[in-house]
């Protein structure tokens, strides 16, 4: 027997995304990710019809969408494709097929974490960009607008890199992870981004709009109570948080007896 | 001579419920069936042997390794898990192939791999359709495959036969007569395949026929030594045989259905594994 080729983290890598692609839930969160951008050409729509005027429209992208990606779809998209990468493992059965061959589970969770974090990533990624797109024709000659397209993406990723790794340990803990992700999402991260002093640095959500710029106008979602954190500080948080989850996601499901079966 | 599987005070509780308590047991090599009553901890045990459990008390090793938590020893054992679980969006060919890769084969021996145990249990022709579209038994016959692939010293398959038409559990029992098995079923026997198989083709068989015309069949059939009774479904389009000599009953057929003129739907034979022979023996 040769032992060469790839490592086994890229083999389920691309096994896991190729099958994602063509999974009947990525059909369904690709029309979850398609709703923003309905709704942003929509408001052009309006404007065009001058129903609304053009300031009300990039309000309407710096307030609702932002809100609508960093507040609900990322946490979301994170939750089920986190949860999902044990969870389905354990509702599907397969799980003995990657138990029993000469891999580390370490390679397993990592390698289905890569594959479902690059889908939700491009599921976010193409939305977003066609949201902007949407608001942003009319200055796309502008490199403010494309230095902003960037940081929006760029914080998405870190974002998603961040929940999902949380949701992926939860995931790997529990076999009924989706109602405490979204407890998480809805109860936790909602309520708490708002409490007074530093407890809302215990919530992803603070790190996350940290890295957003401000608008300008008091209605703004990202107006808090405590002053953003600075950016390389946000930054910094979100990668060592996702790390850490991460390797608490690869540490559980090491050592973690899963039990297929209620026979005994 | 090393026992290929060695098991010692072995012991397994869930919570309350106890699987397994104070095994000990050596397997060596040979074909070994493991069968007993239900709630014997078969499962308890095969799953503990394939490290998917963790034993609390005791220990148990194949070639004097522990199992749990050590992925390596898979280069040496094949397993064939009873659940019918899959996939269902890859191809049967992806599946296996992704095994093969990580076992460790590179993408050409890997494809070679795939196309040998998909040819080993008939399923090259729809290699490329999603598991999704498969029969029960043809999933079966994926998770077989996948256990072989790698050619392993020990194969360790739960209930390999269930749901897998009459002519395959043949030709499946022509291969494992080939390889090292444990074979879970529901009384402890071992010895080697001869005597299985001989116990699986002697005691009394029931064989279950669907067909839209079942009394010209059954004419057909009454009569040959080999036919202990007949009975019809009551739906009227089946009839249920009992033999005593499965393989005989079963070429006669195979030559009724090469004549013509025989309309079969499906063919079921749902005691063909060793729970029947365990019941057969015990005189339920």
């Amino acid at each position: 027997m040769t032992m060469k080729g790839n490592h086994p983290t890229l083999i389920l890598f691309g096994s896991f995304f190729s099958s994602g692609l063509r999974a009947k839930r990525t059909r369904v969160f690709i029309l979850l990710a398609m709703v923003p951008v309905l709704l942003m050409l929509a408001a052009r729509v309006m404007e065009s019809a001058g129903t609304v005027s053009a300031g009300d429209v990039a309000g309407f992208f710096s307030h609702f969408m932002l809100s609508l990606y960093f507040q609900l779809l990322i946490p979301v998209l994170a939750l089920f494709f986190g949860t999902s990468i044990v969870n389905e493992e354990l509702d599907n059965k397969t799980l003995v097929y990657l138990t029993t061959v000469p891999v580390p589970r370490r390679a397993v969770l990592l390698g289905k974490y890569l594959a479902a974090i690059l889908l939700a990533s491009l599921l976010v990624a193409s939305g977003f960009l066609l949201c902007f797109l949407a608001a942003s024709f009319t200055r796309l000659g502008d490199p403010a607008a494309w230095e902003e397209l960037g940081l929006f993406l760029g914080t998405s990723l870190l974002a998603l890199f961040c929940y999902s790794a949380l949701f992926s340990a939860l995931g790997a803990f529990m076999k009924k992870s989706i109602l405490l992700g979204l407890f998480f999402v809805f109860g936790w991260e909602s309520v708490v981004q708002y409490f007074p002093g530093v407890t809302q640095k215990f919530t992803i959500v603070h790190w996350v709009k940290s890295l957003l710029p401000v608008p300008p106008g008091q209605n703004s979602f990202l107006i808090f109570q405590l002053q953003p954190s600075p950016p390389l500080q946000s930054v910094l948080t979100l990668l060592v948080a996702g790390a850490l989850f991460l390797y608490i996601a690869v540490f559980i499901f090491e050592r973690k007896e899963y039990i297929l079966s209620d026979n005994a | 001579m090393t026992p290929v599987l060695k098991a010692e005070k072995l012991s397994k509780w869930y919570g309350n419920i106890l699987g397994i308590s104070d095994i000990h047991l050596e397997i060596r090599s040979g074909i070994t069936g493991l069968l007993g009553p239900n709630g014997a901890g078969k499962s308890t045990f095969l799953k503990i042997a394939a490290g998917q459990l963790k034993p609390k008390l005791g220990a148990l090793t194949i070639f004097g390794e522990p199992v749990y938590g050590n992925p390596r020893l898979f280069r040496r054992i094949g397993f064939c898990p009873e659940h019918d679980s899959a996939y269902a969006e890859m191809s049967g060919r992806g599946f296996i192939l992704l095994l093969a890769r990580l076992h460790g084969f590179t993408g050409a021996e890997a494809a070679a791999k795939a196309e040998k145990a998909l040819g080993t249990v008939g399923l090259l022709d729809s290699q490329e359709r999603a598991i999704k579209g498969y029969s029960f038994g043809m999933r079966q016959r994926l998770r077989l495959a996948s256990s072989i692939l790698h050619e392993p010293e020990l194969l360790m398959l739960d209930e390999p036969l269930r749901g897998v038409d009459p002519l395959w559990r043949i030709r499946i029992m022509q291969l494992i007569n080939e390889i090292v098995l444990i074979h879970q079923g529901k009384i402890f026997a071992k010895g080697d395949i001869h005597r299985i198989r001989g116990l699986i083709d002697s005691h009394p068989h029931q064989v279950s026929i669907r067909s839209p015309r079942p009394r010209p069949l059954a004419a057909r059939l009454i009569g040959n030594e080999f036919i202990s009774g007949v009975e019809f479904a009551a739906d009227g389009r089946g009839l249920t045989v009992r033999t005593n000599q499965r393989d005989h009953f079963f070429t006669h057929l195979m030559g009724l259905l090469a004549e013509g003129g025989m309309d079969i739907e499906e063919i079921t034979s749902p005691d063909d594994n060793l729970q029947a022979v365990f019941d057969y023996l015990i005189g339920k």
